[in-house]
């Protein structure tokens, strides 16, 4: 019989077709009972096949949750379906693509996914809706075009990022490129990478103070440098270790100024093997290496990497791809040429301001597909392939902002380019605009969403493509990034308008929001992140960026940034604004706040994840959380203005009344008293695991047992920042427990029979 | 082998309506799911809108997927099949794949939303496979694949004439036919028994 094992056996090298065929025969034994869930699950993983919203075969259509009944019972993890749509990861090292490569990725996007490719925040490409019993093939397709999906996903060394106008930017020290290339496969499969309690992400930049690699963002970060040692200039890297988004970022920090380029590997070897030895197992939820780094100290950690290093057996590989490095060279398809004439095309020059980047090499440019919410279709895939044949050959890379770029374009065929990019749809103008809009999948496909955040960016994106060109200059450079949650994977705290998605319970029912996060830096690397303001209702998001946006064109100093203009007139007064926004009409009045964007169901959070019932729910809660928010925010002025200890204090203040809250629910008679509050909500809510997010576990319950048992600890105003973004997390893990606890308590209703709904006994509650 | 080919798919194109919002659809994707309207197992809705000449609104379902498709800058309706379809043969096997799809095209006919907002041509089609493992684009595959075309065709429309254009310039794209018959094209609900297998 026909098959791809046999049919491409001669173009995938051996080790490839060896692992893939290892993977196939996890998945015949799976199906035939004889793998564990959990060893399954991360076996998967490893191979980038993840998993995807309603896998658990459990949907709520905005009527109920109900059950999708799948062909069989069996499962590929944990509460998993073998039957449910997958996503399938495909690691692109330094978003560096072939021509071979797109026209590999469009045929598998349209046998196994929906015909759509999707370029992520890390360079990534990612197929949605593949059923696992097809990834294997889909693998050994990817092998015969030189890329492997190993470590795609599970905790291991995930794909390793690069500036994608290395080796053409201005500003860059050098070309990064075969660093990063070299890197990626020094490190997959490696044995020290082997034994990880979490992923680890690596990035290069060939500068410090672009944006383009976001090292500051990275457990490894590598920004080259040059250095005059004995008089002659050596390559090396500023290393940095610990950063990270999720739901509490840690900006990165400086592990080595200056790491030689023999050095690198042998370094992230130890750093590697540090990780692996002492980093966090259990509590997934501090397994970051940012953890390990902030617990130990930089000092600490870097004395351990430095001792670890001493032990390492030498391997040939550490100095070996300096010879790859020396010939590293890419090769311009066209000869450079200048435009000679001015275009009387107006739709061609807007999109050459925005789309184009003169490189280094004169006659080139760098041309920006701007790829709507990182979606490109399978048909444009392979026609763009065919494109970049024509005008710039295999210097093709994909971005960390969900685009495509085509490298050593000649400027003399920028013209003729834009208009075959017309042809195909993909000449949109505005890359990096407030129009390129960021975001993770969210609720469409992520078994995490909390609201939709393509939902929302597709909304922004329909509403800006008539109206950016209109706006001051100021506004159109802002960044806008969205996440489905917390988990950051919209990138959202670099943003200059960055937005995550959240819950509240509102008149009774449960309203979609985005907390807002303004002011973060894109530039540096990802310099530092934004402020968390407060949460607007979802629908109500496009007001906000529209008066935000406006209260900036209007009050700023001059040519005062927008992260300026942020950091002058402080969470004060830009609460004023989220807070002009907040409410949310009843439902009688206005359905359209209580479903999400491009979804009409009731919006409902039952889909993440349902705990225990919890009995009656009363209305107290509401203003408990309400008084828990305010706290938070007057923690955070307190903070802003340096003073420590009062916002350490006001914070714990908040993290009390929200779990105060959720324990009156159960006991009434409780006081604001830490010392009742704490056990009691142990016994009640975590002992219980009635608080227990379904993805994140205890996390959120553990913070406030930390800053319980560490107060009056030595306070740093980073420290406080930490504990800030922990009490944010932690009031908003109780404003979804509270959701959960309602929505349990109305189905119960419903299947008792029960006429009276739980927001009429929250009414009724309240009244009394 | 052709003859080992399922994953297969039809496009109807649209005669009207190709204008109106592909937003329009979401709520009427996920109406069906919510009063589980088709045979499938109907799982969610994804939204292409935005992407240009794309998958367009898309219901996803465990057997196949659905999709008000604008690929190649032409809006039509779609379906194919991700699994094993009933049917011995290629042409079984497509009668299967234009049942699921005629039966979607009947419940958007009967919509209040879009009855009057747009109508299908069922007499243009696009009929592909979508395997290019079983089924690639060589000129083998589409001597093995004719015949099964033009057996389902005989089916579907017993007493029309029609022209088929297998030619696609692109040797990359899935094995295709490009269909159009010659007389007033039928409506869903008379062509949806003619499609019927027992198996279904």
């Amino acid at each position: 019989m026909t098959s791809w094992k046999n049919t491409l056996s001669e173009r995938i090298p051996t080790d490839l077709a060896e692992e893939i065929d290892a993977f196939a025969s996890q998945i015949k034994l799976k199906k035939q009972g004889k793998v564990d869930d959990k060893l399954f699950a991360e076996t998967r993983l490893r191979r980038g096949a993840y998993g995807q919203r309603y896998d658990n075969g459990q949907r709520h259509d905005g009527i109920e949750t109900r059950e999708l009944h799948f062909p069989t019972n069996a499962t590929k993890g944990p509460d998993t379906l073998w039957d449910a749509p997958g996503m399938q990861r495909i690691k692109i090292p330094f978003g560096g693509l072939s021509t071979e490569q797109m026209e590999a990725l469009a045929d598998l996007a349209e046998e196994y996914s929906d015909a759509i490719c999707h370029i992520t925040t890390r360079q990534d490409v990612q197929l949605h809706y593949v059923h696992i019993d097809d990834t294997p093939d889909l693998m050994r397709r990817l092998a015969a075009v030189g890329i492997t999906t190993r470590e795609a996903c599970g905790n291991s060394v995930r794909n390793v990022t690069a500036c994608p106008v290395a080796g053409v930017c201005h500003d860059e020290s050098f070309d990064i490129t075969p660093y990063a290339r070299a890197m990626a496969y020094f490190l997959l499969g490696h044995p020290d990478t082997q034994d990880f309690g979490r992923k680890f992400k690596v990035a290069f930049s060939g500068c410090k103070d672009k944006a383009c690699g976001l090292t500051n963002i990275h457990d490894l970060g590598l920004i080259a440098r040059k250095k005059v040692i004995d008089g002659k200039e050596k390559r090396g890297f500023e290393m940095f270790v610990g950063g990270g988004l999720g739901p509490v970022p840690y900006e990165a920090r400086l592990l080595d100024e200056f790491v030689a380029e023999e050095e690198i590997l042998p370094l992230a070897q130890a750093i590697s093997r540090v990780f692996a030895r002492l980093g966090e197992k259990r509590n997934r939820g501090r397994a970051r290496l940012k953890f390990l780094v902030d617990k130990l100290g930089i000092d600490e950690f870097r004395r351990l990497v430095i001792e670890e290093r001493k032990t390492l057996p030498h391997d040939d590989r550490w100095i070996g791809y300096l010879d790859e490095v020396r010939a590293w060279e890419e090769t311009p398809v066209r000869k450079p040429a200048e435009l000679t004439a001015v275009s009387n095309d107006e739709e061609f020059n807007v999109w050459r301001d925005s789309n184009t980047y003169g490189q280094r090499q004169q006659g080139y440019s760098v041309a920006t597909i701007r790829l709507p919410l990182g979606d490109i279709t399978s048909w444009q895939m392979r026609q763009l392939a065919d494109v970049a044949r024509k005008y710039c050959g295999d210097n093709i890379r994909t971005t960390v902002e969900q685009n495509i770029v085509l490298r050593w374009v000649a400027n003399g065929d920028l013209p003729a380019l834009y208009d075959e990019l017309k042809h195909l749809g993909l000449a949109q103008p505005g890359a990096g605009t407030i129009f390129d809009v960021v975001s993770c999948p969210g609720t469409d496909t992520c078994k995490l969403g909390i609201s939709s955040s393509r939902g929302l960016a597709g909304e922004l994106h329909e509403r800006l493509a008539t109206r950016y060109q209109q706006f001051d200059s100021a506004i159109q450079g802002l960044h806008i990034k969205i996440s489905g949650c917390f988990n950051s994977c919209g990138q959202h705290h670099l943003a200059d308008l960055g937005f995550y998605g959240v819950s509240r319970k509102m008149n009774g029912a449960t309203v979609p929001h985005f907390r807002v996060v303004l002011g973060g830096q894109w530039e540096q690397n990802g310099g530092s992140y934004g402020m968390t303001i407060g949460a607007v209702p979802s629908k109500r998001v496009p007001d906000f960026i529209d008066r935000i946006t406006g209260k900036y064109l209007e009050e700023r100093h001059g040519n005062e940034t927008f992260q300026a203009f942020v950091q002058r007139i402080g969470k004060r007064e830009l609460k004023k604004v989220v807070d002009e926004l907040a409410s949310v009409p009843p439902y009688a009045l206005d359905p359209t706040y209580y479903s999400d964007w491009r979804d009409p169901r009731e919006y409902s959070i039952s889909d993440i994840g349902v705990g225990e019932c919890a009995g009656e729910v009363v209305s107290r809660i509401d203003f408990d959380l309400n008084n828990a928010e305010r706290l938070y925010f007057e923690a955070q002025l307190a903070h802003e203005e340096g003073a420590l200890r009062k916002a350490d204090e006001t914070a714990f203040s908040a993290m009390i009344a929200a779990a105060g809250g959720l324990v009156r629910l159960q006991n009434p008679s409780i006081p604001d008293d830490p010392e009742q509050v704490v056990p009691e909500f142990r016994k009640r809510y975590y002992d219980t695991r009635l608080f227990f997010d379904k993805y994140a576990g205890g996390k959120f319950a553990e913070y406030l047992f930390n800053h319980h048992e560490q107060r009056n600890s030595d306070l740093t105003a980073d420290r406080v920042r930490l504990l800030l973004e922990e009490t944010q997390l932690f009031i908003e893990a109780t404003h979804a427990c509270n959701a959960r606890l309602m929505e349990q308590a109305d189905n119960e209703r419903k299947s008792t029979g029960d006429k009276t709904s739980a927001r009429d006994k929250t009414a009724n509650a309240a009244n009394a | 082998m052709i003859t080992d080919l399922h994953k297969l798919g039809i496009k109807f194109f649209n005669k009207s309506g190709a204008d109106m919002p592909l937003t329009d659809f979401i709520p009427v994707f996920h109406d069906w799911i919510q009063n589980n309207r088709l045979d499938d197992l109907l799982i969610d809705v994804a939204d292409y809108s935005h992407v240009p000449a794309g998958p367009g609104t898309m219901l996803i379902a465990h057997e196949g997927n659905y999709a008000i498709d604008e690929t190649g800058n032409q809006r039509g309706f779609l379906y194919y099949s991700k699994h094993e379809v009933p049917g011995d043969t290629v042409a079984e096997r497509l009668a299967s794949v234009c049942y699921r799809n005629l039966s979607a095209c009947k419940l958007l006919e009967e919509e209040e939303r879009t009855r009057d907002r747009m109508s299908l041509d069922y007499g243009r089609m696009e009929i592909f496979s979508n395997d290019r493992l079983h089924g690639p684009r060589t000129d083998e595959a589409l001597a093995a694949f004719k015949p099964q075309v033009e057996q389902f065709l005989n089916r579907l429309y017993p007493h029309t004439d029609y022209e088929i254009d297998y030619k696609n310039s692109d040797p990359r794209e899935r094995l295709l036919a490009k269909v159009m018959i010659h007389d007033a094209a039928d409506k869903a609900d008379t062509l949806l028994p003619r499609t019927r297998t027992d198996s279904l």
